[in-house]
């Protein structure tokens, strides 16, 4: 086990430490499948290539800055967007007084999807998730105050990134401020839409072609501007483990630059301008070792197209805390698990950082939660000392190896992408999807046996409460915008909009650089839904294919009596009533949170009941035709993205127009505390928040089913 | 008319209220005034395994019986994933354009192990799934061959009798549910895709001999060319089977369901099949044959129904599994000695 000239000594005392138990019992087994020795020595060192090289020099598996923190800490960046522009810019300002160092603006969901706030389709959703933006107008409020000369700004936009861009290109000019002057970063990874994040607008292609023209305008226009930042954080969140994670996003990256190439792109015109967004969960060393290892192999995939600029090789990441890992039960622990995974994105040599609040997993951040989270930064920056080490790390015998594997797994993954293709051609086999959906699936069931530990969830759980405020936007904000909205179009001059969408339509037909051809009509004030429907006119809406995996919960899930007997329990249910109790899963409104619900079909499946799968952005009214047409006995709501006070209410309307008042309505995803009396009165018949067990809730529907009758 | 006293429907669950009871009136009336909802509740009343269920569904197909026969019977099957259900959404919509009211019934399989099962076929006809003018209706097959095949035709009945003048049912190329589905439709369509090489995708030959046609779908993008190829050797391979008619030689298309093309050529060849069986009278005959088939089918099923249910097999099973398994005899006497519970030792 130990490559070391005393191996044996060694072995025996650890023999006779572990008394009964086998010394291959410490070699861990990690959810990517590598086995981990519990040491490692000298000896491994010296078969490792990478391990004596320099920070800042290739292949930068020890950074990409020659100084690291020792020169200047990372950035504190944190994500915040809700309700109006007005709410959201006062949250900023008050961020960047309190040592924020650069903005971060996460967006509705209908803003998003390309929808304007008085869309049919988005009534639960309007600034529920992040902040709504329609037109020029909010962004110029959203920008107030703050100098867009000064300040770097990081984007989460992605489909509807040309409006969106183009509103912040336009507020700057409106500031005074010109092109080349801009830094920051906008996301604009649409691949990974597709995958994992779900708000795409277009089909891939037209996408792609949106991503590059932006990549081209930007290395003109504003050479400071990252123009893609490649995120593995959706994925991770997602299900995807370190080696996924690292081995899809390079991929994508891969493709991007590929796709930048084909658009005639000097590659040191625009690769220097990628950068990185990785998701750092509690697996300690395993993700510091995946930040060293994503350098390390973008280095190696870059080298091929002969860049001239170090930069072009050289991965730069920002990178967020893991949501996932976060618990509404005992909800301070929180801020023990986003510490310690602080802890490893600065070990891993990140270079900006957002860590997430203690409430994550009820609801948006409170000004009190943002501020814990932002000084759990400031204290690592400030007090530990930890900034005066630059990879403090290197050489570790242990992180080396963890990282050698992680780099070798994943190019594994990569060559066989390649195979394939590229990444493009794997999403359209699905294949990234359903690993990465299978990885959520074990984890669900080793959870749920208790096999992977969360305290306070599956161990050492407390009966007491901790009250605490959580942020609720509430559903008068959507008036608000639909009010904007109609003064808006009555004071601008419609014809000029109606010319300048034209003409983008057009540019769409012809292949000319379309975030050229959005700006005309952003500063004529067209909203983000008009620019949006100008391209899809042209290029479609994309509609997912919506694959189920099977038989992976109840195989993970190792104690066959608890399956049996839930099994049996459905078996006898068919017995007395029929047929099997029939379950239709949906999603409704723009929530794109599709983990729980794809995790909670597989389950109920492998348990023996029948499931039904609705499309992904349901209206009620849908939902409810689909339920009674299929004649369910239940329909489980999903929602995570603040949308159930209204899409549940409406849904129960809707089922009772349909004849469906039969059909019983439960509730899952993130409901806090106070709402669930709410949904009760609603009529709803049971909820199940984050952290139940799905055996526990599969129990419990079957109670629900059997009672009611 | 033989109305049966109301019973509970099938598995409902009410909010707390006890489910309203009905009587076979409220379906029979429901479906032939094309009533969505009973429409839906009369195809559960059927699927169901009780007693009184079935007993009901008898008497209420029975009765919409002489409403259906009027509709165009496509059954769909083809490899996993080959674009079945994308397939039914794009000629779907197009049939709903022209006018026509579509009902689908997608088939997808239960688990053997747990029994349960996922549906999503319905997932992919989402503009299908909206229109007033289809009904799309998602069903597992349960553990039983019959189980389905009684399921899927009875749907298909009762959707007729609702006034819907395409049926199609969609059902997975593995195994033996596509041949009993082929009995029980006027076209049997069987959708490929290119880019298998020269292998026949593990489809059975059987289902060649089958098919009234083959269309190679996914025939858009990089796979071309791989679709013209595909094309020419399943016309290679069609011609070594025999064809199940002698007026019609069963084309081979190509098609994209993703992108609508040949969709529409797909449908001519159907309207095509109809014009000319229908006039040289084969249609009518296979329908014919189809219910003879249907019987035996039925009667076969019954046996082994009954056959597992008998006392005598039941208490024998257990003990007789174990000798199997053990070796002890061969499953030739093994079965024998179930055989005699019934028929009594000759
Ligand atoms: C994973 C995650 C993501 C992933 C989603 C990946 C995916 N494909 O699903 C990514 C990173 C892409 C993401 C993105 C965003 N997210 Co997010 N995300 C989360 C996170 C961290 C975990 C959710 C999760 O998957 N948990 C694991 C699954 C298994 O649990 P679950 O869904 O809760 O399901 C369990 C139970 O609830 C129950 N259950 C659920 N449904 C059902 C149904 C039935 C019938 C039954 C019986 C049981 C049941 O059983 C399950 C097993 O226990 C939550 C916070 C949290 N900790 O919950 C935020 C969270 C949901 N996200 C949030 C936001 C705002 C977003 C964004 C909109 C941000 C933005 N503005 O850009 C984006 C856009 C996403 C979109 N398109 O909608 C907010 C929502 C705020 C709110 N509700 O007020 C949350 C709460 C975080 C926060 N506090 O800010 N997110
Ligand atoms: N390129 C291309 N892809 C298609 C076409 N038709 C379907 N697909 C894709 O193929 C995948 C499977 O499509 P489905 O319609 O679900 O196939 P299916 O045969 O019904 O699948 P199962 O019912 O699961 O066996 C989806 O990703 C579709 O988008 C097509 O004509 N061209
Ligand atoms: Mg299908």
């Amino acid at each position: 086990m130990v490559n070391h000239p005393r191996e044996k000594e060694w072995e025996e005392k650890a023999k006779k430490e572990l008394k009964e138990r086998p010394l291959d019992s410490i070699v861990w087994e990690t959810p990517e499948g590598i086995r981990v020795n519990p040491l490692y020595t000298a000896e491994d060192l010296k078969r490792i290539d990478h391990a004596d090289t320099l920070p800042g020099l290739p292949p930068y598996v020890r950074g990409p800055m020659a100084t690291m923190y020792a020169g200047r800490p990372w950035t504190i960046r944190q994500y915040a967007g809700f309700s109006t522009a007005r709410e959201s810019n006062e949250f900023y300002r008050k961020s960047l007084a309190a040592g924020q160092a650069g903005l971060s603006i996460a967006f509705d969901l209908p803003t998003h999807r390309g929808y304007d706030s008085d869309h049919p389709r988005v009534a639960g959703d309007v600034g529920k998730a992040g902040v709504a933006v329609d037109s020029i107008e909010d962004m110029k409020i959203l920008f107030d105050q703050i100098p867009l000369d000064k300040m770097s700004v990081s984007m989460t936009m992605n489909g509807a990134v040309l409006p969106i861009l183009g509103g912040y290109i336009v507020a700057a000019e409106e500031q005074g401020v010109s092109h080349e002057l801009l830094t920051g970063t906008i996301q604009n990874d649409i691949l990974k839409e597709y995958l994992t994040r779900n708000t795409y607008i277009y089909p891939p292609q037209p996408s792609m072609r949106i991503v590059s023209d932006i990549m081209a305008y930007c290395s003109k226009e504003m050479p400071r501007f990252n123009t893609v930042s490649i995120s593995g954080y959706h994925m991770m969140e997602a299900g995807a483990d370190t080696v996924l994670q690292t081995a899809f996003t390079l991929a994508d990256g891969l493709e991007y630059v590929r796709a930048a190439l084909r658009a005639g792109m000097d590659i040191d015109a625009f690769a220097p301008r990628l950068s990185f967004f990785f998701g750092v969960g509690m697996s300690f060393f395993m993700n510091i070792a995946m930040l060293r290892a994503a350098r390390l192999l973008w280095h190696r995939l870059m080298s091929v197209f002969n860049p001239k600029n170090p930069r072009s090789s050289m991965l730069r990441t920002h990178c967020q805390t893991s949501g996932w890992s976060l618990t509404e039960q005992d909800p301070y622990n929180n801020i023990i698990r986003t510490t310690l995974e602080c802890m490893s994105a600065v070990l891993g040599g990140t270079q900006s950082l957002h860590t997430n609040s203690f409430d994550e997993a009820v609801g948006l951040p409170t000004d009190f939660s943002a501020h814990i989270a932002r000084n759990t930064q400031l204290i690592i920056q400030e007090e530990s000392k930890v900034c005066h080490a630059i990879d403090p790390l290197g050489g570790s015998y242990y992180v080396e190896m963890l990282t050698k594997m992680i780099v070798d797994e994943a190019q594994k993954i990569i060559d066989e992408i390649e195979e394939m293709g590229g990444m493009t051609k794997a999403i359209e086999s699905g294949m990234p999807k359903m690993r990465i959906e299978e990885a959520a699936a074990r984890k669900q069931a080793r959870i749920d046996q208790g096999i992977e530990a969360i305290i306070g969830v599956n161990r050492y759980a407390t009966d007491d409460k901790v009250d605490f405020e959580v942020r609720e936007v509430p559903d008068y904000i959507r008036n608000e915008q639909v009010e904007r909205l109609a003064e808006l179009r009555k004071k601008r001059d419609n014809r000029e909009v109606e010319r300048t969408l034209a003409e983008l339509t057009r540019a769409a037909e012809s292949g000319e650089n379309l975030l050229e051809a959005t700006l005309p009509a952003v500063r004529a004030r067209a909203t983000v839904g008009e620019i949006s429907n100008a391209l899809e006119v042209v290029f479609g809406r994309f509609v997912a294919t919506t694959l189920c995996i099977s038989g992976v919960y109840a195989s993970e899930y190792r104690d066959t009596t608890v399956i049996e007997s839930l099994r049996k329990r459905a078996a006898q249910f068919m017995e007395t009533k029929g047929r099997r109790p029939r379950i239709l899963l949906t999603k409704m409104g723009q929530d794109g949170h599709d983990r729980g619900v794809k995790v909670v079909a597989t389950a109920f499946a492998d348990l023996g009941f029948d499931v039904d799968i609705s499309p992904m952005f349901q209206t009620p009214e849908e939902a409810a035709r689909m339920a009674v047409e299929n004649d369910v006995h239940l329909v489980g709501v999903s929602s995570l993205a603040a949308g159930h006070k209204i899409l549940v209410p409406d849904l129960m309307r809707r089922l009772s127009e349909n004849g469906g008042e039969e059909i019983m309505v439960i509730v899952g995803g993130v409901i806090p505390p106070r709402d669930y009396q709410f949904l009760y009165d609603a009529g709803v018949a049971g909820i199940f928040g984050p952290g139940t067990s799905i055996i526990e809730s599969a129990n419990k529907v079957l109670n629900i089913l059997e009672n009611r009758h | 008319m033989n109305n049966q006293s109301p019973v509970s429907p099938p598995g409902s669950a009410g909010e707390g209220k006890q489910a309203p009871v009905r009587n076979s009136d409220y379906y029979v009336n429901g479906v032939l005034a094309s009533d969505r909802l009973v429409l839906s509740k009369t195809i559960t009343l059927m699927e169901s395994s009780l007693p009184e269920h079935q007993e009901m569904a008898l008497d209420v197909v029975e009765q919409l019986l002489p409403h259906t026969g009027k509709a165009i019977r496509l059954g769909i099957t083809g490899v996993p994933g080959g674009g079945k259900s994308t397939f039914i959404e794009t000629l779907g919509m197009m049939l709903v354009q022209q006018g026509r009211r579509v009902a689908v019934i997608a088939v997808d399989p239960s688990s053997k192990i747990s029994g349960g099962s996922i549906m999503g076929d319905k997932t992919r006809m989402q503009f299908l799934s909206a229109q007033e003018n289809a009904f799309v209706r998602p069903a597992a097959t349960g553990q039983t061959l019959g189980g389905v095949a009684r399921k899927t035709r009875e749907s298909m009945l009762i959707c007729e009798a609702a006034g819907f003048d395409v049926v199609i049912v969609e059902t997975v190329g593995v195994g033996q549910l596509e041949t009993t589905v082929a009995s029980m439709v006027d076209f049997f369509l069987v959708l490929m895709i290119p880019g298998a090489g020269d292998e026949l995708q593990g489809i059975k030959r059987g289902i060649l001999e089958l098919a009234d046609a083959i269309v190679i779908n996914k025939a858009d993008g990089d796979n071309l060319t791989k679709a013209r190829l595909a094309q020419r050797e399943y016309e290679t391979a069609l011609h070594l089977v025999n064809p199940r008619s002698p007026d019609w030689r069963p084309p081979v298309l190509t098609c994209s369901a993703l992108e609508k093309t040949g969709i529409d050529e797909v449908w001519d060849v159907v309207l095509r099949h109809r014009e000319k069986l229908g006039a040289t009278g084969e249609l009518e005959a296979r329908r014919r044959e189809q219910v003879f088939e249907w019987t035996w089918f039925l009667v076969d099923e019954g046996l082994r129904e009954w056959f597992y249910k008998n006392a005598g097999t039941k208490t024998l099973l257990p003990a007789i599994k174990k000798k199997i398994g053990s070796g002890v005899i061969t499953p030739t006497r093994a079965a024998r000695e179930l055989l005699e519970t019934i028929t009594g030792k000759e």
